[in-house]
């Protein structure tokens, strides 16, 4: 079966989801305070592979690295959630089907252990 | 409205941040609304450019504007909690016939997330590539385990290969006298590991030689010269594995605890090639060649190698053989049958079997 990553279209059309969610998440006053201090190229860079990831695209993180990240980082479950909102919202600005976002949150919330920390 | 407050709002309306600044003290003569509102604080009249860019080095800047060429280079700066990138330029004009600074900055930040953002891309597709070429080449690697590499070629290119007749090649077989009653006896484990150290061996000694092993069948070696590359030297290459092996298993036996005692057969004649299966590939070989082999096998005792009056023409001015009669050979009538024993040439001393 084909991932959402190659149906919708491979990177073309995930590149527009990942600046939208990054300009989500900055812009958001409950987790944008934990992005502060990340230069531009990492959380880029780190957005870019995650939302690959979570799609079915190439791997890029294994639970073990996603806990390293995040571990300097105090994230409770309400800044999880909030990320997981506003990953919704940018599927459905780009119109993706409910299956496809429904499958998005699922593989998000399975790292919920690996990210959530605090 | 006069020219001054037109000018003023035109410059104030810019998307780029703009900055005169005096060229000595480099202090701000005037800057518009958008260069005040990316460096706020410091970007008042009277304030200095030195305090705007601290990360800047203004001798390098005046030295850029003493060649006569702007001044280019990108800086990141933080509104709200959002980085964003600059491309700064600083170049020399005049004003009213004074001398001064111009400073421009664009952002230029969608560009940089995009930029970073295909180089993120990129790593990750670039990193499974190397992935699969790796466990590509550790497939090619044990395919051809299992089959030649010519062989592999032309599965890889046509999705098949044909059964192929290779009218000059030799065979060899060889198996383990009593290897039943080893394998029943103690330490199972360590029977299998010691076998496979001496199928090892013997890969080594035939890729030495220019043969190659086909398959092993429980206790069972068998090997082959002249497929699937055609080899004047095939009868003598098997010839000499045998020889080899034989005194491998002497020498080996010499320090070991237990003993392995062998049987060979060989044979030269034509011999099919073929992969069999579809799933699951091995690459075979049969025809009488191999039957014969096979055959010669049985007639040997411990630690012999046998083979029959269809071979002797091809390896007798080179390899010293005993006769051992005329005998009724299975499915292939009455044969002579001989045991090869060693090389004639003194520089092959290597090769002669223990007596």
């Amino acid at each position: 079966m084909q991932s959402i990553f190659e149906r919708s279209g491979g990177f073309a059309a995930i590149s527009k989801v990942v600046i939208n969610f990054y300009n989500r998440v900055l812009d958001s006053d409950t987790v944008g305070p934990y992005f502060e201090n990340i230069n531009l190229a990492t959380l880029i860079d780190h957005q870019t592979k995650f939302i690959a990831q979570v799609m079915g695209g190439p791997v890029a993180y294994s639970d073990e690295q996603l806990k390293r990240i995040h571990e300097k980082h105090a994230i409770n479950q309400n800044a999880f959630e909030e990320v997981a909102e506003l990953m919704k919202q940018s599927l459905q600005e780009f119109n993706f089907p409910q299956d496809d976002i429904n499958h998005v949150l699922g593989e998000l919330g399975r790292r919920a252990p690996s990210i959530v920390n605090a | 409205m006069d020219m001054e407050k037109i000018s003023k709002m035109l410059f104030d309306s810019l998307e780029s941040g703009v900055a005169v600044a005096e060229p000595e003290g480099h202090e701000i003569l005037s800057a518009n609304r958008r260069f005040s509102e990316w460096f706020p604080g410091v970007s008042g009249i009277g304030c200095s450019l030195d305090d705007v860019f601290t990360d800047i080095s203004m001798e390098t800047v005046q030295s850029c504007i003493d060649d006569n060429r702007p001044f280019k280079t990108e800086v990141e700066i933080k509104i709200k909690r959002r980085a964003v990138c600059l491309a700064l330029q600083i170049t020399a004009s005049t004003q009213k016939e004074t001398p001064v600074l111009i400073v421009e900055c664009q952002n230029i930040s969608k560009v940089k997330e995009l930029e970073y953002m295909i180089q993120s891309y990129t790593q990750m597709v670039e990193k499974q590539n190397r992935q699969l070429r790796n466990e590509k080449e550790r497939v090619e690697k044990l395919l051809l385990n299992v089959m030649p590499k010519t062989i592999y070629e032309e599965l890889k290119e046509f999705g098949v290969t044909s059964p192929t007749k290779y009218e000059n090649a030799s065979v060899l077989m060889l198996d383990f006298v009593g290897f039943t009653d080893m394998a029943i006896s103690r330490d199972p484990a360590n029977l299998i590991t010691e076998l496979n150290d001496i199928f090892t061996a013997f890969d080594r000694i035939a890729e030495q030689f220019g043969c190659e092993r086909i398959k092993t069948m429980g206790d069972a070696y068998m090997a082959v010269s002249g497929i699937p590359e055609a080899t004047p030297d095939h009868a003598h290459n098997i010839a000499r594995l045998a020889l080899l092996m034989v005194r491998y298993l002497h020498r080996r036996n010499a320090t070991h605890d237990r003993q392995w005692h062998c049987r060979v057969g060989i044979n030269s004649g034509a011999v099919i090639g073929s992969i069999v299966g579809v799933q699951k590939y091995v690459y075979d070989i049969f025809g009488p060649g191999v039957n014969l082999a096979a055959r010669m096998e049985t007639f040997s005792g411990d630690m012999e190698i046998s083979l029959c009056e269809d071979m002797l023409p091809y390896i007798e001015n080179d390899f010293a053989v005993a006769e051992r009669g005329e005998h009724k050979v299975k499915g292939f009538g009455q044969k002579k049958i001989y045991e090869l024993t060693g090389m004639h040439h003194a520089s092959n001393a290597g090769f002669q079997l223990a007596s």
